[in-house]
């Protein structure tokens, strides 16, 4: 059952995270239309992540997998609306959940894993520390571009014109049957 | 449409600073090719490209007569991530592609885009300490514990934006950057002790304002369309950004005698 404590939980998880998309986003100067989109689509990625991953209790590359499959539907169906290629906001929606500390996490475990002299940390459980990290770095990446590229896929040759003004879709029939 | 079809070497030089632009602001290799193709065959002519990390090569192929070809190649200029231009370029793509424009019309408007001015520097410091500090609360840090890393990410943004101005090498201002960060971060909440429960998150937290994001995912994308070489260095880019972090990160622990993060 969903109780109350989860709902708000949820909810400021989506709110932090839609901050955190809009900052993330500025850097690489989106449209301004997008960056309201990208603050949406954020949240409920997140947030569903979170709900995903504390209530139903699914692993993060999974539940990062879900999440960025309902950015990816969401962004074609605002790329639709405001014709700006989808991956103008999906990406910067997808950088909260980007596993930045995994990543950086496996490289200090191995740079810990090479300089310890006393040998004393070569343990391993340090080696499956740095595989577990690493591993998660990289599923969960996948799981992100997958999630968001499989809307994509399905509806592809309507996502390649999202950011056509006009559509002469008859001139166009006639001129592939050429 | 075949009468006033333009000479190769307009075409040529208009699809090549089209994909640089494209490739400079951030795109992945797939859009790059479909967008300059798309002008290609507006003014009857076909392409083949090849894109690599620092280069564009691109045939331009008369589509009725194949002895009428031309070959060349063109620098990537490193420049920031830009999505608007990317929004902006694919647009006239489009409308190439659909209006027939001109080569000097198509010329001029590519020049307004790519010279648009970007937002404000200080409007994005503000947005990205914010961001860092949401971030921080994401990952269960407390509310001293944001602060915290606002102040780091407020300070080191600041430095990363005038290295980046001084056209600094990227590897080093990463380094840099990421020490100066956690140094703040490790300083505030371990050394003078302020009244954080959760200094390790603050610390943890404070570097990842410079993760390569949309690097390592336009990496996996290029992977997974097929465009493995490109993917592969991309990813191998992006890897190294992130190794420099871990190194600025891991002097800062040094440094302040942190053996646990």
């Amino acid at each position: 059952m969903m109780t109350t404590d989860l709902l708000i939980a949820v909810i400021l998880d989506g709110i932090f995270a839609a901050v955190a998309a809009i900052g993330f986003a500025v850097i690489s100067n989106p449209p301004r239309k997008a960056i309201p989109v990208c603050a949406i689509l954020a949240a409920v990625g997140h947030g569903l992540r979170y709900f995903l991953i504390n209530h139903l209790g699914l692993d993060i590359s999974t539940a990062s997998l879900f999440a960025a499959f309902s950015i990816g539907l969401l962004s074609l169906w605002f790329a639709d609306r405001i014709h700006c290629p989808a991956e103008v906001f999906a990406f910067p929606s997808l950088l909260p959940m980007i596993p930045g500390m995994f990543a950086y996490k496996t490289i200090l475990g191995l740079m810990k894993f090479l300089t310890d002299t006393t040998g004393a940390g070569q343990t391993p459980e340090a080696i499956a520390g740095i595989l577990r990290n690493g591993l998660t770095t990289l599923f969960v990446l996948f799981a992100l571009v997958l999630g968001v590229a499989l809307p994509i896929l399905l509806f592809h040759k309507r996502s390649y014109m999202m950011t056509r003004l006009f559509r002469p879709e008859r001139r166009n029939r006639a001129r592939a049957a050429q | 449409m075949t009468s006033t079809r333009p000479h190769i070497h307009e075409v040529s030089d208009l699809l090549l600073d089209f994909a640089v632009s494209l490739m400079g602001a951030g795109t992945h290799t797939s859009r790059v090719a479909r967008n300059v193709s798309r002008i290609a065959s507006s003014f009857g002519y076909g392409i083949d490209i090849i894109i690599f990390q620092k280069t564009v090569m691109m045939t331009v192929t008369h589509l009725e007569d194949n002895n009428v070809r031309h070959t060349s190649v063109k620098k990537i200029k490193p420049t920031a991530l830009n999505f608007s231009t990317i929004s902006e370029l694919s647009r006239l793509s489009w409308e190439v592609y659909d209006g027939h424009l001109s080569i000097p019309e198509i010329r001029s408007r590519y020049n307004r885009i790519v010279k648009t001015p970007r937002m404000s520097r200080w409007a994005v410091l503000g947005l990205v300490a914010c961001a860092n500090a949401a971030f921080c609360r994401l990952f269960t840090g407390d509310l001293v514990a944001m602060g915290i890393v606002f102040m780091a990410t407020l300070i080191a943004f600041y430095v990363r934006q005038e290295m980046m101005n001084r056209h600094a090498n990227h590897l080093v201002m990463f380094v840099v950057c990421s020490f100066i960060a956690s140094m703040i971060a490790g300083l505030t909440a371990f050394t003078w002790n302020i009244g954080t429960a959760t200094p390790q998150i603050a610390l943890g937290t404070s570097v990842l304002f410079l993760i390569p994001g949309v690097p390592l995912i336009n990496a996996i994308i290029d992977l997974l369309e097929g465009f493995v070489l490109a993917g592969t260095s991309r990813m191998i880019n992006a890897c190294m950004l992130i190794v420099a972090i871990a190194m600025g990160l891991s002097l800062s622990l040094l440094v302040l005698g942190i053996d646990k993060l």
